[in-house]
């Protein structure tokens, strides 16, 4: 569906993305995923036709659309601030691109109410002006106003950003239920990793213009490529080689001492020990226990590793700080990396792992 | 993103026409004239000369202008910052019992400014005005002459210039952070110690500013020095204007002119590089609004209060009297004794009915409206291309487009003079001088920069990506502009036509060098009522002028500026003009500071 090839685009002397390959399937909800100034903007607005790369193409449906202008490459795109225009009411905003076709005053509104009424915006709300809207529901219009044309392509450009955690949360699945019901083959960039995980068939993971993983959100969170997106996704502690050492002295499991090794939150417990399974208990030292309600984020000092634990609250034991106990860690659950360059070693059995 | 560069801007039809005819504009309005004033001066016969150096070496009158224009512009530079720090921080830093009223009416230069302010001060305190004939007859031996010359006209223009202060300072003030002065007083500095040691070292880069604005502001002085200085005090543009009206001294004049916008660079120069490096910004994640201070001795505070209410007369006490007196009858103006019974609405009668009266207050507003339009009108896509492209050929336009910001209006004046005053191919052969269009010219030029500054600060404002939403759309560049881009700059374009008006209704400085001799704008028929050129009724006259020009700039800045300070509700007002956001690519020199738009209301007497 798109293709990138080998895409670099510069501003200047700086280069903000070197060398860029992607695939993105029909129909898919694909993300673009990574801190602030990673490139997954320009990426994205590449895609748009707002930029030009220095080097490579950018194919729609294997048709090259590089040098083509955005309004000839059939996307829609809805802008982090939305870009609705103020001057105009919610109904001129969507019908925009189609009085730009010259389509025909009934066939337009026909249109509009119909985009409208399926991102569930009211007639009555059709005639506000877009300043009078909450954030949601501009971002209804947004999107509306985007589909209205029929685009081949939807674009989002962190569409969510500008809401609050709850309202977020909400039309994070409106929009991923519209992507569903209209089948149409999405690029969405965000930096949040939740958003990410939550709403993608695909994601890929940007680091200083190059892409460090591209897979589903389980691949990208359970096989982390690269150290970078070990510690972008999720929540990890990093590993002392003695801890290593002693896991691989108590469990008999090859790890690499000389790798950079870590461990995510979820993945390690405390006494007592889980049933079955091949974990294996380290002694440790509680440093620290924040409760957060369903659970209960730990820190403990383990053969000079500071180990940060999410522990699910059962209403079971309590571990105070300073208090000795025991963790316990499955060695197919430790993430390693070249200390070089950063590469994930190995694949580990997830069938071998507990759930 | 080369759609922003050279080719990108060539390739579009559009830009092309608007280039050529800009081209054309600044070449032959902005570029050659000054170019001429240069040649006029050195090359009179077509070879170097330093003939007119000479002349001016030899003349003695011209020497003594010079000398006193720089001693105006130092003196005013001193004096200035005396009252107008004063009067901000008595508005703005300390507890003074009535500061809002002190505040209004320090502001009233804000609506009073110009060739309208000088000859107000001359009715009021010259020596046939209202205060001095009233103090003639309690102390009968006294000079009535007495507010003339050096004297008069630094004291006229000191209190027309605190404006600067009004603004800039003001607002510098506004921006420090209270935590600041909170942590000084925690570490037991005292109030004069916290003034002098953290306020003050804050405001300096705004004050060495305004410092220079009001050095300019007294070198080039004119309607101050013209109607208040006499015989005795006579300044550089006031010998300039002499010279240019006698054509075997106007390479005099030109040199003059000259040597003025070379003090004036040098000057804009000077800002603008103390401008780059010296503003201090609050390092505090979370700033907290200044709170006003006290003054702990109660003898300083007394005397501080005393100072603020004297210095409010001062200011308030010729608007209050010439509104007043423009409702008097002829003898009670004579006189200056002033009957409540025997006010009268004659006088706007007059002035409202008249053909002789209403004349030049129609010319004026005709100038001033066709101008601002013209402006504002050619300025729009002017603006919008200088914004959207950003390469040399754009930046070298932007520069040129700010010439007259960085000349001195006499110098203007005189190379459009000089430059068509015969048939001239750059105007398709046409005689400008004498003609009423000269004066249109040059009102639209000396409004470019401003215009252009608010404007590209307007478009500036507004998003790149709403643009961008209309452009994935297929709407193309022109329909871009006009549905989405016009709608949300149109009302600041209106508000920019408003000020820009507002600004040229009384003005003084142009017209006087390339007025039409029958189509006389208001400012000089003020300048010649302060003459006594048409008696007692040209003085009942001028007090009508100034009155009506008081309420319409009054009510063009509360409908630009009111709104802001009254929450969002009333939507059909004129939006506040947007803040002049720094010009991205070339650091202008001679750029204004924050708030400029505000000055343009009243300019300052020159």
């Amino acid at each position: 569906m798109i293709r990138l090839d080998n895409i670099e685009v510069s501003f200047g002397d700086f280069t903000a993305v070197p060398n860029l390959d992607l695939d993105v399937r029909p129909g898919e909800f694909f993300t673009l995923l990574g801190p602030s100034g990673c490139g997954k903007t320009t990426a994205l607005r590449t895609l748009a036709g707002f930029i030009q790369p220095s080097k490579g193409t950018v194919r729609v449906d294997g048709k090259d659309v590089t040098r083509l202008p955005s309004d000839k490459r059939q996307v829609g795109m809805v802008f982090q601030n939305y870009a609705l225009f103020p001057s105009m009411s919610v109904w001129e905003n969507i019908a925009f691109g189609l009085r730009v076709r010259k389509e025909k005053p009934a066939d337009s509104d026909h249109l509009v109410r119909d985009i409208a009424r399926r991102v569930e915006l009211s007639d009555e709300q059709l005639s506000k002006n877009v300043a009078e809207l909450s954030g949601g529901q501009q971002q209804r219009v947004a999107v509306a106003r985007a589909l209205v044309l029929r685009p081949k392509i939807l674009l989002l450009d962190e569409p969510l950003s500008n809401l609050d955690a709850k309202l977020r949360h909400q039309l994070r699945q409106q929009l991923k239920d519209l992507q569903s019901e209209f089948g149409i083959t999405t690029v969405y960039v965000t930096h949040d990793q939740d958003e990410a995980l939550a709403m993608s068939d695909r994601v890929a993971v940007f680091n200083k213009g190059v892409v460090e993983q591209v897979g589903t959100p389980q691949e990208i969170y359970d096989r982390s490529a690269t150290e970078f997106v070990c510690n972008f996704i999720g929540d990890s502690s990093q590993l002392t080689p003695e801890f290593v050492a002693e896991l691989n002295r108590l469990s008999g499991a090859g790890l690499d001492t000389d790798a950079k090794s870590y461990l995510r939150v979820e993945k390690a417990s405390l006494t007592p020990a889980p049933e079955g399974g091949p974990a294996v208990g380290l002694p440790c030292t509680v440093v620290s226990r924040t409760y957060h309600g369903l659970h209960s984020r730990y820190v403990v000092r383990s053969h000079g590793a500071h180990l940060r634990l999410l522990v699910k609250e059962d209403g079971g034991t309590h571990h105070e700080p300073g208090t000795e106990t025991t963790v316990y860690v499955q060695p197919a659950h430790v993430l390693q990396y070249h200390p070089d360059t950063g590469a994930a070693l190995q694949q580990r059995d997830q069938a071998a792992v507990l759930p | 993103m080369s759609g922003t560069g050279v080719r990108g801007m060539v390739r579009s039809p559009f830009v092309l026409i608007v280039g050529a005819v800009l081209t054309w504009f600044i070449a032959a309005f902005l570029v050659w004239p000054n170019i001429n004033v240069l040649i006029a001066t050195f090359f009179p016969d077509g070879s170097f000369s330093g003939r007119a150096a000479e002349k001016l070496f030899s003349s003695q009158r011209a020497m003594k202008a010079l000398g006193n224009s720089f001693l105006l512009a130092v003196a005013l530079s001193i004096t200035v910052n005396v009252v107008g720090v004063f009067i901000v921080l008595v508005t703005h830093y300390f507890r003074i019992k009535g500061s809002r009223i002190l505040f209004l009416g320090y502001a009233s230069t804000f609506i009073y400014g110009g060739i309208v302010l000088a000859a107000g001060y001359k009715f009021i305190y010259g020596d046939k005005g209202i205060v001095t004939s009233l103090m003639v007859k309690v102390f009968p031996g006294m000079d009535p002459g007495w507010f003339s010359g050096f004297f008069a006209v630094l004291v006229v223009m000191t209190f027309a210039t605190t404006t600067n202060h009004m603004l800039f300072v003001a607002n510098a003030l506004k921006g420090i952070d209270y935590q600041t002065i909170e942590a000084a007083r925690n570490l037991g500095a005292s109030t004069w110690t916290i003034l002098r040691r953290i306020v003050l070292p804050m405001l300096k880069p705004t004050l060495f500013a305004v410092t220079i604005l009001s050095f300019l502001t007294g070198l080039g002085a004119l309607s101050a020095p013209q109607v208040l200085g006499g015989r005795d005090f006579q300044t550089i543009t006031p010998m300039i204007l002499t010279f240019t009206n006698s054509p075997t001294s106007r390479d005099l004049a030109a040199l003059l002119a000259v040597i003025l916008g070379l003090a004036t660079i040098l000057m804009l120069a000077v800002m603008s590089r103390l401008e780059k490096g010296g503003t201090y910004f609050s390092v505090s994640k979370v700033s907290s609004a200044l709170q006003k201070q006290d003054i702990t001795s109660p003898v300083a505070n007394a005397v501080v209060h005393a100072v603020a209410y004297l210095l409010f007369a001062v200011y308030t006490l010729p608007v209050v009297l010439i509104v007043l007196y423009s409702f008097a009858d002829g003898a009670a103006i004579q006189t200056g004794q002033l009957a409540f019974g025997s006010l009268t609405l004659e006088n706007y009668q007059r002035v409202l009915t008249q053909p002789s009266g209403l004349r030049p207050f129609i010319v004026s507003v005709v100038y001033s409206a066709l101008a601002a339009v013209i402006a504002v009108g050619g300025l729009l896509f002017v603006a919008r291309l200088l914004q959207k492209y950003k390469n040399w050929v754009a930046s070298v336009f932007e520069y040129l487009l700010h010439i007259p910001w960085i000349l001195p209006s006499a110098l203007l004046a005189l190379g459009l003079i000089i430059s068509y005053d015969h048939p001239n191919p750059l105007v398709g052969g046409a005689v400008l001088t004498g003609t009423t269009v000269i004066l249109l010219i040059a009102f639209v030029t000396v409004k470019i920069p401003f215009t252009l500054r608010m404007l590209k600060a307007s478009f500036a404002s507004v998003n790149s990506s709403l643009e961008e939403a209309a452009a994935i759309m297929g709407a193309k560049t022109l329909y871009v502009f006009r549905r989405v881009l016009l709608p949300l700059v149109l009302p600041a374009a209106a508000a920019i036509t408003a000020l820009n008006f507002n600004s040229l209704l009384d003005d003084y400085d142009t017209a006087i060098f390339l007025a039409h001799p029958l189509v006389q704008p208001l400012g000089l028929v003020i300048k010649a009522n302060t003459d006594g050129a048409e008696g007692v009724d040209g003085v009942a006259n001028t007090f009508v002028y100034t009155v009506l020009l008081m309420v319409i700039t009054g009510v063009t800045m509360y409908l630009v500026y009111g709104r802001s300070s009254r929450g969002k509700s009333k939507k059909k007002r004129l939006p506040a003009v947007p803040p002049a956001a720094p010009v991205p690519g070339p650091g202008l020199p001679g750029a204004p500071l924050a708030g400029e738009e505000a000055a343009q209301t009243a300019a300052p007497v020159r």
